[in-house]
């Protein structure tokens, strides 16, 4: 039973609250203590005790004392209310729900209660528990607009369109007069009900809504861009050829806009020439811009093609515009238009070009260093590659502008094309020392180092830009700051040289990166109401639960995943990188050892120069704060390597924290699937692995990957130690049968893949692994047929390096391979084996 | 072709947010959590801005709810630029003004007027939405081309030399431009508001009107009161400080 407090005590305790609020934390605990002395089991006392505690970074310790508060007094709302806290701070939500729900019944008036209860139930998006308590804080607090906003924000996100206008309106009724101008939450509340009227689908009632509210809204642009928006698609033509060039005054370079405009005035896509009248229309009003000038490229054919692009082109080139071929190479899949870029460009620089003659000397210059820049960045494209061409004009732009950043940088790409990172590596360097106070170019200097494997050469450089006092230096403050970019990058270059540990350290650091980003929105639940911004709040909260969607995570999953594999199928890489005998043949248990004891010895080492930097570091900072300014105190990485992660006991059920998200929001991904079935297969899961097989196969049919994996599939379920459940086997059949029917002849169904895509490597590529699980003695065979895949026209570099990966997979000799292709490109370096 | 479109206002393109917080550790040593840009998108919707790669087909009509007007979601084109800015809050000087808090373009996307347009849409903004008597900024002295395009191109005065403004020890310029020329006429919305009033009787007389119900009572003042004596607790955000702050004390005042 709770103990009662004496008047002193009582306000003592009192001010152990105020402590507390006024983030007086160490005085609060000296407070709670000189209460505790004599009252040793006050339940709320040690409540607010533990409270604090949390905030100073003793969680642990908190949630002992916690639970002795609950003991001392289970009927007090302030226990389970602090316990719900706790919970919160540890992110467990669930458990945080349940003890407010406690602390909520034990009193169920405390507005405190429940709106913790509340914010937590929409960042768990427990919709109609989040309604409950809006509709409850309403019934309290019904004068405050916030309360009627933010309930008919839950019916919204609830997909209760209905109902939350009619909340909103509700309100508004209660308003006597029109809040003056300046009053933005009224202004935001009435584009708030726009959109969900907008949402609901009747435009005809959004747009008069908006005649009625958006004279005065002060988000002006908003306004005008959802007027336009109503009146196109209600097919009101004029009234909305007016809105869009309204917009085109505003912000003449939004192609977003032009098309509108185009639609309004019902030009047909055909009618080049009407087009064409209507962007120079604009380039007239707005010379400065560029879409009006850029576009009509799009469109425009033949003559009337050449000479919009002539000028255009000149125009830029004299300027200098450096992103001019990132502009125009979109162009690029017609490839008439493309030869003619090619031809006049190259016309440029061979002087033909008439208006030349009236330049300066100076500026002539220019315009032909532009010119030879450009050819380089064109003959360094995919779709107009001629590498020794694109070297022979970055050099002559190079000669004309020897301190051009951008020239410069284009070389290193021309040696990325060439397959070597090393010569690419060191000149993007030569760039950056161009200009050594732009981070800009420093970051591609340290891209392109870790694209060389270069880890620790790339931190170096990123420490050039970085707070490197921070905790844990350099890399500390990259990720403090989030450079998700480096990180990913840090980690593909580890995963290559297959120094796992690290690479898994990366990945998992990338993927704390995005629970951060989804834990941000929680104060917002509070905040955005307060603020009266709720579109850009819900905006907000149905990005986050997209938010793994972003290509910066599917790309982390997928690293992430590959490196899951490689450790399930070679277990001793968790020593470190072992190296891959080139002659092929699987080395003997001797040389196994030994390489072992080697990968052992190299690890310690690291581990080694890992302690020492700590010492270093620590020894510097011991006079410099380890707290960072918000009193949050940073601890040292305890195991900088990754060992931990890479030591795992199962790292296909590790994989699955990166793999469920992946397929969830990226089902549309085909790497994505084909990654979720090796992981599914290897884990004995057949259903789900034929899942991800189905969903490749409605993506794209004829993916290398899959076809292979089909016939991994169907070898699989021909060899099982024991029959599946007759209800599994039977949708299993089913499905299958739809992909590779059991009729089919395995073996003619290889070959006629390699016959249908004779002409692409990665597929032929795929049907030799197949070969290989058909008939294990063709591997004399395949290999000479992969060597002659070297001789396709079509054959990339990259494809030439993934041979070489499959060479090591099939444990053939990868030499005759590696000579082949290295003769093939000259420059490159990827193919000498070490 | 590079499009410059809003960041969380209308349509929103609240998706880039990653992307445009790699585009500024990419091109700038003052760099921030994504919170802090969270911050900005939903504190003031109306102010960022964000330049484009338009995708190679445009952006698909209709996004993912329910086909409302211009919805983006979902799409990931490459971000070469960006306006992150923000009102004062508290100005020193008692005058409401805007403040870049970060701008940037990509190197290789530069002298298209990018970051022109970009700095021209949310001064705009800033003065319309927020009636911003000005929009302040800061410049490194050594930055001669986003110089020339503040002072020369934007009109900007130098207020004054704030020495060793930023982390390396250089000096900034902090700049400034009126923005009243840009206002809202107000008094032509206060004009509407009047005539749709009127209009608004003429149509009550006819109908049936039971204002009189609607009054909340006595319930008002005091709870409003009360929620706005919460005031929120101002903190200085960026680097190593995180938005935390900006929540309402956790409590248990009960």
């Amino acid at each position: 039973m709770p103990q009662p407090l004496n008047s002193k005590d009582q306000s003592l305790f009192r001010q152990v609250v105020r402590n507390f609020e006024q983030k007086q934390y160490k005085k609060g605990i000296k407070t709670a203590d000189q209460v505790l002395r004599k009252n040793p089991k006050h339940g709320d006392t040690q409540a607010m005790k533990s409270l604090i505690m949390s905030h100073l970074g003793q969680l642990e310790e908190a949630f002992v004392l916690a639970k002795e508060a609950l003991r001392n007094d289970m009927k007090s709302h302030i226990c389970w209310h602090v316990y719900g806290l706790l919970y919160r701070q540890e992110k467990n939500y669930e458990e945080a729900i349940k003890a407010y729900r406690f602390a909520l019944r034990l009193d169920p008036d405390s507005q405190p209660i429940q709106r913790d209860l509340a914010l937590l139930q929409m960042q768990m998006r427990d919709f109609q528990g989040y309604i409950q308590s809006r509709t409850s804080m309403l019934q309290v607090r019904p004068a405050i607009r916030q309360n009627w906003t933010a309930l008919a924000i839950a019916h919204h996100l609830s997909g209760d369109l209905a109902e939350a206008e009619k909340v909103l309106t509700t309100y508004e009724d209660t308003l006597k007069d029109i809040p003056p101008v300046a009053d933005m939450e009224h202004s935001e509340a009435c584009l708030y009900k726009n959109t969900i009227i907008a949402e609901s689908g009747d435009l005809e009632r959004a747009l008069e809504h908006l005649e009625k509210i958006g004279y005065r809204c002060t988000d002006v642009l908003a306004v005008m861009e959802l007027k336009a928006d109503y009146l196109l698609r209600l097919g009101r033509k004029s009234e909305a050829e007016e809105a869009y060039t309204a917009l085109l005054d505003r912000n003449p370079e939004n192609s977003v806009y032009y098309n509108g405009l185009i639609q309004a005035k019902g030009i047909p896509e055909t009618d080049h020439k009407a087009l064409k009248a209507l962007y120079d229309e604009w380039v007239e009003k707005n010379p400065r811009g560029d879409a009006a000038r850029r576009i009509p490229l799009d469109f425009l054919e033949g003559d009337d093609f050449k000479q919009a692009v002539d000028t255009y082109l000149q125009r830029m080139l004299k300027k200098g515009v450096p992103s001019l071929f990132a502009n125009i190479k979109l162009l690029y899949t017609n490839s008439a238009k493309r030869d003619v870029v090619q031809s006049l460009v190259e016309g440029y620089v061979s002087g033909s070009a008439g208006s030349q003659a009236n330049g300066s000397a100076e500026g002539n210059n220019e315009f032909l260093a532009s010119s030879y820049y450009f050819l380089a960045q064109h003959y360094n494209y995919h779709l107009s590659r001629n590498l020794p061409k694109a070297m022979e004009n970055v050099d002559k732009a190079i000669e004309l502008s020897p301190k051009a950043v951008e020239y410069q940088m284009t070389k290193a790409r021309v040696w990325k094309h060439y397959g070597n990172p090393v010569k690419a590596a060191e000149e993007m360097e030569k760039a950056r020392l161009l200009d050594e106070k732009d981070r800009y170019i420093n970051t591609k200097a340290a891209k392109y180092q870790l694209r060389n494997n270069e880890n620790e050469k790339g931190l170096d450089l990123m420490s050039k830009f970085t707070r490197n006092e921070t905790v844990g230096g350099t890399l500390g403050d990259l990720h403090e700051m989030q450079c998700v970019w480096f990180l990913t990058e840090d980690a593909e270059a580890f995963l290559r040289q297959k120094k796992l540990g690290l690479a898994l350290k990366r990945f998992h650091s990338v993927f704390n990166i995005f629970e951060t980003w989804q834990e941000d929105q929680f104060d917002f639940h509070s905040f955005s109401l307060r603020k009266g911004m709720v579109r850009a709040y819900v905006d907000m909260v149905r990005w986050e639960d997209r938010l793994r969607e972003h290509p910066f995570y599917v790309r982390i999953a997928l690293g992430a995943i590959k490196a899951y594999l490689l450790l399930n199928d070679q277990p001793d890489l968790v020593h470190g990188p072992m190296p891959s005998a080139p002659n092929g043949t699987e080395g003997s248990e001797d040389e196994r050892k030994k390489a072992l004891k080697k990968a052992k010895k190299e690890q310690q080492r690291l581990e080694k120069i890992e302690a020492d930097k700590r010492e270093a570091r620590k020894a510097a900072a011991s006079n410099a704060k380890s707290q960072s300014v918000d009193g949050e105190v940073k601890k040292e990485d305890a195991d900088p390597l990754g060992n931990a992660l890479v030591q795992t006991k199962d790292p296909l059920q590790d994989a699955m924290k990166f793999l469920t998200p992946l397929l969830e929001l990226s089902a549309q991904n085909v790497e994505a699937q084909c990654l979720g079935y090796e992981i599914y297969i290897r884990r004995n899961k057949y259903l789900p692995a034929l899942k991800c097989l189905s969903a490749a196969h409605a993506i794209e049919p004829s993916n290398p990957t899959l076809h292979l994996q089909l016939l991994q599939f169907r070898k699989t379920l021909d060899s099982l130690p024991e029959a599946l459940p007759a209800q599994t086997a039977e949708v299993i059949n089913t499905e299958i049968e739809k992909l590779l029917p059991k009729s089919q002849n395995l073996e003619e169904w290889n070959e006629s893949f390699i016959s249908a895509n004779k002409n692409s490597v990665p597929h032929i590529q795929a049907a030799l692994s197949a070969r290989q699980l058909l008939k294990p003695d063709s591997k004399a065979q395949s290999e000479k047929d992969l060597l002659a895949s070297l001789d396709s026209p079509t054959v990339t570099i990259d494809e030439a390096v993934a041979a070489l990966d499959l060479l090591d997979k099939w444990g053939s000799n990868k030499t005759a391979y590696a000579e082949k292709a290295s003769k093939k490109w000259p420059e490159s370096s990827v193919f000498l084996l070490n | 072709m590079v499009d410059i479109v809003p960041l969380s206002s209308y349509p929103s393109y609240i998706d880039l947010l990653p992307s445009i917080q790699t585009c500024n550790i990419t091109n700038l040593p003052e760099n921030y959590f994504l919170k802090y840009y969270l911050y900005h998108a939903l504190t003031w919707p109306q102010l960022s801005f964000v330049a484009v790669v338009r995708p190679k087909n445009g952006y698909p009509a209709g996004g993912k709810f329910g086909g409302i007007a211009g919805d983006v979601s979902g799409q990931y084109p490459k971000v070469v630029g960006y306006v992150l800015a923000k009102m004062e809050e508290e100005p020193s000087d008692g005058m409401q003004h805007g403040h870049i808090t970060s701008i940037s373009v990509m190197r290789t996307h530069r002298r298209l007027g990018i970051a022109e347009r970009l700095m021209r849409m949310s001064q705009r903004a800033m003065a319309e939405s927020h009636r911003a008597n000005y929009v302040s900024l800061h410049v490194r002295v050594s930055n001669n081309a986003a110089l020339r395009l503040y002072r020369d191109t934007l009109g900007f005065e130098v207020e004054k030399v704030e020495s060793k403004y930023y982390a390396d020890g250089e000096d900034a310029y902090a700049m400034h431009l009126k923005l009243q020329d840009q206002w809202m006429d107000w008094k032509a919305v206060e004009k509407r508001d009047r005539e749709e009033r009127k209009k608004n009787k003429k149509e009550g007389e006819n109908g049936d009107d039971d204002e009189e119900d609607v009054d909340e009572g006595d319930e008002v003042g005091d709870l409003g009161k009360k929620e706005d004596g919460e005031k929120m607790v101002k903190v200085k955000m960026g680097r190593g400080l995180g938005v935390g702050d900006l929540v309402e004390k956790s409590d248990v005042q009960s």
